[in-house]
């Protein structure tokens, strides 16, 4: 065998374990959805229905209601972004102490959103900080419920996320500013701009590739990774109010059983996902 | 045999980058502290939480005054805290474990060692970072069920390692580019041939995109719930993460032992976090810092 042939049969061999795993548990499974969301399954048998899974699906309410409250929570992300850009600027200014502030901030990353679920369950609870917080502020009669009611318990759900988003969010900030350049900002200084106008013209521009993968990790975490929160703060309820496309697949195939229109909504999320991955590629790819 | 010094394409040390603000300490500069100091404590508000309700007893918590030991004592009648921490490891541990096992060879194989459609191999690959599990999930389940995977730990390790391989080969790839190929030729004709070039020149210098993959891996892996529920049949087996969402949402136990068990549930990873946080931030930047 040559050198290059040993070569290329070495690399193929090295690869093969991860293309079968990402094959097998990632791929197959793709394939096996598009299959099962024409058939009517139980998870152990199917018979084959044709598009009827699909016409079913779509003139089903509780479909459009996930999406239209993944819709809704899309409105946390600006906050999910401004507040972190908000902190990390705050953090680069490096004042006393900035790098124990800088490991508080982080330090709910590494917190399961189990945990903070629950800690948000019981901020939001009638007996809850929330409104032990009003009441200190002189509105003794008013008392809030926020999971409690279909009004504002998605609300309270994308508040929560918010939070849950502050500490990666704020890491990718801070890591862009530490690569902007200090004698651009020095010289805008001499040059008599402001603050404001230095951080609308040289700061922002500069970290508008960590704006951008900021908003599709957001966006991504959004639609995939609320289940967590929403298992233990409010169970998709009170009705839907809280169920999003992730947990009404939870829900449809592991509550009612209907594997088939299951795996249909998995595919709509994975439609969605893929239209947010194909930004991210492109941006990690280009420049490459 | 020839001494290896190429860190591959690492600049990014947030403690090295030079400061922006005056030193000298202003009223601006007072307002801006007294600002952290206001974030700093919404962000340890959750622990707060956690460490005062743990301190309650039941009937304390509900009166809304007293302290006492008694939810620590009675956890572990409640929670089986210990048992649940031992498959969190085992199951974290095997699947990183995995992770490296098939990432490493792959991210080599995707950076040197080129074969017929390899780059496209290797989008693919890459592509599979952006499929949610939820998408996948009642074909997944399916088939582990029927395999007979999830009586033990087996199944969920199988499922995390695949959903952690798509990133990894991508990081350790992107890593391997920056090794020179001579090297590489170097190793080959000494005659260590393919496997011991990668086992003795390549991974001995991947060991910071080791521990980035480890330490993610680690803490996206303590930290979830859904495969721990899904594809673990015994509730005897279930890692600590979905012990303390099955009984948050049973809405039946007791708050102030379910924060006990938070805390503890949450002791690892927070550790794990705080040593190697600067893992953590190339991991997440990877690809676009550089």
């Amino acid at each position: 065998m040559t050198l290059r042939r040993r070569r290329q049969f070495s690399g193929f061999f090295f690869a093969l374990p991860a293309i079968a795993l990402v094959i097998g548990f990632i791929g197959v499974p793709i394939g096996q959805a598009i299959y099962y969301s024409f058939t009517q399954w139980n998870g152990l048998t199917s018979t084959w229905i044709g598009t009827s899974t699909w016409t079913q699906a779509f003139h089903n309410t509780n479909l459009w209601t996930a999406l239209q409250n993944n819709a809704l929570l899309l409105l946390a992300v600006p906050f999910a972004l401004g507040l972190p850009l908000g902190i990390a600027v705050l953090l680069h200014q490096r004042v006393a102490g900035w790098k124990i502030f800088r490991s508080i901030y982080f330090l709910p990353t590494a917190i399961s959103w189990v945990v903070l679920g629950l800690v948000a369950e019981r901020f939001f609870a009638y007996q809850g900080t929330l409104n032990s917080i009003i009441h200190a502020l002189g509105f003794s009669h008013v008392n809030t419920n926020m999971l409690g009611y279909e009004s504002t318990a998605l609300s309270a759900l994308g508040i929560t996320f918010v939070f849950t988003m502050i500490g990666t969010n704020t890491m990718l900030f801070l890591t862009g500013l530490a690569t902007l350049d200090p004698s651009l900002e020095e010289a805008a200084r001499i040059d008599g701009a402001g603050s404001w106008r230095i951080f609308r013209s040289i700061t922002l521009p500069h970290l508008s590739r960590f704006i951008q993968l900021a908003f599709v990790m957001t966006v991504i975490a959004l639609f995939s990774a609320l289940f967590s929160l929403i298992f233990v703060m409010t169970g998709g309820g009170p009705g839907y109010a809280t169920t999003t496309m992730e947990f009404l697949i939870y829900q449809t195939g592991f509550n009612q059983g209907d594997f088939g229109t299951a795996a249909l909504y998995g595919l709509i999320l994975f439609v969605l996902t893929g239209i947010v991955g194909v930004v991210q590629l492109r941006l990690i790819g280009s420049d490459e | 045999m020839t001494t290896l010094r190429t860190p591959p394409a690492e600049n990014d040390d947030l403690e090295t980058a030079p400061p922006t603000g005056k030193n000298k300490p202003t009223i601006g500069r007072w307002v801006v502290f007294g600002v952290m100091v206001a974030i700093a404590a919404v962000m340890l508000y959750p622990f707060v939480v956690m460490i005062v309700t743990s301190l309650k007893s039941e009937t304390q918590f509900l009166s809304g005054s007293g302290f006492s030991w008694l939810s620590w004592k009675d956890l572990s009648s409640t929670i089986p805290v210990g048992q649940e921490i031992v498959s969190s490891t085992i199951i974290c541990s095997a699947s990183i474990f995995l992770i490296l096992l098939v990432g490493l060879p792959a991210g080599f194989a995707f950076a040197k060692l080129h074969f017929r459609a390899s780059t496209a191999v290797f989008l693919v690959i890459v592509s599979a970072m952006m499929v949610p599990l939820q998408a996948i999930l009642m074909p997944e389940f399916v088939n582990i069920t029927k395999l007979g995977l999830t009586s033990g730990y087996t199944g969920a390790i199988l499922v995390y390692a695949a959903l952690g391989t798509p990133f990894s080969v991508f990081l350790f790839t992107t890593y391997f580019r920056g090794v020179p190929d001579e090297l590489i030729e170097a190793g080959i004709v000494d005659g260590l041939g393919y496997f011991g070039a990668l086992w003795r020149l390549v991974i001995p210098i991947a060991i910071p995109a080791i521990a980035t993959v480890t330490v993610l891996q680690f803490i996206q892996i303590w930290d979830d719930l859904l495969v721990g529920l899904l594809f673990i049949q015994n509730t005897s087996d279930r890692p600590i993460t979905v012990g303390l969402a099955v009984l948050a949402a049973g809405r039946t136990t007791s708050i102030p032992e379910l924060m006990a068990g938070s805390l503890i549930s949450a002791l690892p990873a927070m550790i794990v976090y705080l040593i190697f946080q600067r893992f953590l931030v190339k991991g997440l930047t990877m690809g676009i810092d550089r």
